[in-house]
């Protein structure tokens, strides 16, 4: 018993050690599985605060372009309310970006809406170009939303003129660019073709524009096209999102996990 | 150890990496760390369990600014924990790292090659970590290659102004 404690007093550096790493890495497995901690991410308020308020300051050397956008932003948004009257499940939330990763593998933004504002886990969210991302974390005031250019999104989408469905993946490299897999070799791709969002999950709508097909390769002996899409959404001017309340996703997701 | 100095250099170091160096664009690629420099420059009279507990905090701290839960953390609790065995081989009486650890105490030649090795290691861990997988192999060293370039460039820097 004497020579364990002595053993144990001996290497308690090492076994401190250990023990630190371990609960680390417990974090980053579980940080892994879903990213969901309110209070240590930047939807923490503190952290989102900070960033909001050098988004504040840093905003009015944009104003011009914002304003440009925004004027965009009401005409798309009276035309969805023009064409909304056979939809009414869905509902749009905006929200103002604080704070925003290009250059990573693995990219999050973070918005000014949270719990509070109705946001819920799992919502899709847009703007008026095309698909933005998932919301992934919700605080009390901020949420975090994982892009289509994060290297851990799969996004379903399909062609615009014969619906032939394929799934969207970031390859870590530009953030303009996207790569469509599970195109198979008897498709006739062009350059130029327009991929939307497919429908098949409840957090996006149909007909959301994702990109256009900038160039496709069918490499030999390959059963499945290479495609690179350009991205409708430009991830470096992003300043302001709409989250998508789809009212049937809870009632979709709750049928779809009881199959499981 | 003078704490006051300890944490005023941290805020500033903390607000110079989120505001000005974690908004660099370099091809994707360049993502230096320089908060490091306040746990390199740290004396050497604290525990060496305080030492890796401060570690942990501080790496945590960073991780709620990137999203990275743990990953800061696991990488400054290994730098914490290999760096007396580094300054042990790099420095023969290490009595006198006790009141400051700078380019007065430890000289050039092994301030440059304690950062060096520190950072590489502590960078390296980050960006294996942060991939998550073996995949971006060659990106994640082109990565810690050219960050760790300029966080040992800011880190040296500080040195010389202040101490030369």
């Amino acid at each position: 018993m004497q020579n364990l404690l002595k053993i144990l007093l001996r290497y308690s550096n090492f076994l401190v050690f250990v023990l630190l790493e371990v609960a680390a890495f417990m974090l980053i497995v579980y940080n892994h599985a879903a990213p969901r901690s309110s209070v240590l991410s930047t939807a923490n308020s503190v952290a989102a605060w900070q960033y909001e308020t050098v988004s504040n300051v840093t905003g009015y050397f944009h104003l011009r372009q914002q304003n440009d956008q925004l004027a965009r932003e009401n005409a798309a948004l009276r035309n969805q309310l023009a064409a909304a009257e056979g939809a009414e499940i869905l509902s749009y939330q905006s929200a103002k970006v604080v704070q925003m990763t290009t250059n990573r593998l693995h990219n999050y933004l973070t918005i000014n809406c949270g719990a509070e504002d109705g946001i819920q886990l799992g919502q899709g969210v847009r703007n008026e170009d095309g698909v933005v991302g998932i919301v992934r974390t919700v605080g009390s005031h901020y949420s975090v939303v994982m892009p289509i250019i994060n290297t851990q999104n799969n996004l379903s989408c399909r062609f615009r003129k014969n619906d032939y469905i394929g799934t969207l993946q970031w390859d870590g490299k530009d953030n303009r660019f996207a790569l469509l897999t599970d195109v198979a070799a008897h498709m006739v791709v062009n350059v130029g073709d327009t991929i939307v969002t497919s429908g098949l999950s409840p957090v996006f709508p149909e007909g959301i524009p994702v990109g256009i097909v900038e160039n496709s390769v069918l490499y030999e002996g390959d059963s499945y096209y290479t495609i690179r899409v350009r991205l409708s959404t430009n991830f470096k001017r992003l300043k302001y999102v709409e989250v998508i309340h789809n009212a049937d996703q809870n009632q979709i997701e709750a049928l779809t996990d009881g199959l499981d | 150890m003078d704490w006051t100095k300890q944490i005023v250099r941290y805020v500033v170091v903390m607000l110079l990496q989120v505001l000005l160096f974690d908004q660099l664009q370099l091809m994707g690629i360049c993502h230096p760390y320089i908060y490091v420099l306040c746990l390199l420059m740290m004396p050497i009279t604290l525990p060496r369990i305080s030492d890796m507990l401060i570690g942990a905090v501080i790496g945590l701290m960073m991780d709620i600014f990137c999203n990275s839960l743990g990953v800061h953390m696991t990488a400054c609790i290994l730098l914490m924990y290999v760096r007396p065995y580094l300054l042990s081989v790099l420095v023969n009486e290490s009595d006198r790292l006790n009141e400051q650890l700078s380019l007065r105490t430890l000289g050039m030649e092994a301030l440059v090659k304690y950062v060096v090795i520190l950072v590489l290691l502590h960078h390296l861990a980050i960006f294996l970590l942060a991939a998550w997988s073996w995949h971006h192999l060659g990106f994640v060293v082109a990565e810690t290659i050219v960050s760790s370039i300029v966080t040992i460039v800011v880190i040296l820097g500080y040195n010389i102004l202040k101490y030369r």
